[in-house]
């Protein structure tokens, strides 16, 4: 275990989680292979988040598992170096500047503080590195949180909605950033629900509605010669009747 | 532990709050002593007290630190669901219990600073102002009154931490906190004084409160212990509870 070669890149089985009376995940399994860009669609409150905070250890499955490299979250070692997220781009203490957001990571996960002007470049945003964070917009604070999730040099990559707030200019970036991402071998699993935005560069899809899963496979299967849009509208359609 | 540690001073250090309350405590503890030298010295109101007690008095204003080192903890811990940082912290170390205990460790280190810092300039300029009163600037229990304020510098700063990890509101935590021990403490201490030296209070001013022999507190190291304790409740509690829910 543990060399990436037969095993999945995230495993998700029997997955379910209820808040008090609410469902948020239904009983959801899907996979993630090693090297592919895959799309976590579906309608806003599907349970995406929820799925992508359990895969994380933040959220407290119900039952079943969510697995990354074949671990739950907890125990794998010095886990951003593994894995890296980003979720909501608020959570950000507004008081300290990029850098600082950066160099506290590093210092927590033992990293060297040159990684954190590293991932800066790579989001461009050096010239920002000394502004504090409550002076940024929703933007940067998306490009701060990929930089937070790069600083470990992690070969899987988890994104929730990392389009949110993000000019056409900026969709376009973070689109080329994640197909460059994903050459040699890297894994990304990207949430959205604006089909657009990830139409062209994912190669595998899973979407779930309701916390059901409505369907997953590769992007050609879906499709079968219709748009993304179409496909997935006939299928959330269905799954709601 | 060691890095977790590294990344909490780090925190500290770069934000802005800890230095505005840091200075607020040294500005606090030093202008107490200053005015209690000019003002209080040989007043009416203390015409029964010995020359020793008075001078003692005036160093004694190093320990109004406390509420500030409080308010630090406080801040740090409950900032981190405030701001939603604690994302970030149990991405980065998915056991939640470390995230606290280097939290408690380095406010531990912070409330030491804080402390001495106070301490230091609350000692200057009592011993100034004394001076220029024609006093005398030393007594004998200097020494430990300085020591008791620096021990419950860094006692309530870790207090601090375990009640901002048990409660996530800052607000609530902050208003409880104060309101415990500038209020409610007391007021149970009016109907029950028998209990006064195993409250937290009681247990902090017999740390603080070391250079006296009244007997109705205990022995400093007992109520040093006996705080520690009611932090570790805290936090124990904290990561039964708080600790263990969902992070949304």
């Amino acid at each position: 275990m543990g060399d990436g070669r037969n095993m999945s890149t995230i495993t998700v089985s029997r997955l379910s989680k209820s808040f008090g009376a609410v469902q948020a995940v239904h009983d959801l399994s899907f996979t993630v292979e090693p090297g592919t860009i895959a799309g976590f669609l579906g309608p806003n409150g599907a349970g995406k988040t929820t799925t992508l905070r359990m895969l994380l250890g933040l959220v407290k499955p119900s039952s079943g598992t969510a697995l990354i490299h074949d671990r739950r979250y907890a125990d794998l070692a010095s886990p951003i170096t593994q894995v890296g997220a980003v979720l909501e781009a608020t959570a950000f203490h507004p008081g300290r500047t990029a850098r600082v957001h950066l160099h506290v990571l590093c210092k927590a996960a033992r990293l060297p503080l040159s990684r954190a002007d590293e991932v800066l470049e790579e989001v461009e945003m050096t010239s920002a590195a000394d502004r504090r964070v409550g002076g940024f917009s929703l933007g940067m604070r998306q490009r701060l949180a990929l930089a937070s999730a790069l600083l470990g040099s992690p070969r899987t990559l988890i994104l929730d909605e990392p389009a949110n707030g993000l000019d056409p200019e900026g969709i376009h970036w973070m689109r080329a950033f994640i197909r460059s991402y994903a050459t040699s071998g890297r894994t990304v699993l990207v949430s959205s629900h604006v089909l657009a935005e990830i139409e062209q560069v994912v190669d595998h899809v899973v979407i779930i509605r309701s916390g059901r899963l409505v369907w997953e496979g590769t992007l050609g299967e879906l499709t079968a010669g219709r748009t993304l849009e179409d496909a997935y509208l006939h299928l959330t359609r269905e799954a709601q009747s | 532990m060691i890095d977790l540690i590294r990344a909490e001073l780090l925190k500290i250090r770069a934000t802005r709050s800890t230095w505005y309350l840091g200075v607020s405590a040294v500005l606090f503890c030093a202008g107490w002593a200053a005015l209690s030298a000019l003002v209080f010295l040989g007043s009416a109101a203390q015409e029964t007290m010995s020359a020793e007690q008075e001078i003692t008095n005036v160093y004694q204003m190093a320990q109004m630190a406390f509420p500030f080192t409080l308010l630090l903890g406080l801040v740090g811990m409950s900032g981190e669901y405030r701001y939603q940082t604690i994302t970030w912290s149990f991405l980065v170390s998915p056991r939640r219990d470390h995230v606290v205990i280097a939290k408690l460790l380095a406010y531990g280190v912070l409330g030491l600073i804080v402390g001495v810092v106070c301490a230091v300039t609350t000692a200057a300029a009592s011993a100034l102002f004394l001076s220029v009163r024609g006093s005398a600037v030393v007594a004998p229990a200097v020494p430990l009154v300085l020591l008791g304020a620096v021990a419950s510098s860094l006692l309530f700063a870790v207090l601090g931490v375990a009640i901002g990890a048990l409660i996530r509101n800052q607000a609530v935590a902050i208003a409880l906190s104060l309101t415990w021990f500038f209020y409610m403490e007391y007021a149970l201490i009016a109907f029950f004084p028998e209990y006064a030296r195993w409250l937290p209070g009681g247990a902090a001013k017999a740390v603080s409160g070391m250079h006296l022999s009244t007997g109705e507190l205990l022995p400093a190291w007992a109520g040093g212990l006996l705080f520690i304790g009611y932090t570790l409740l805290a936090a124990t509690f904290a990561s039964r509870t708080t600790l263990r829910r969902d992070v949304t």
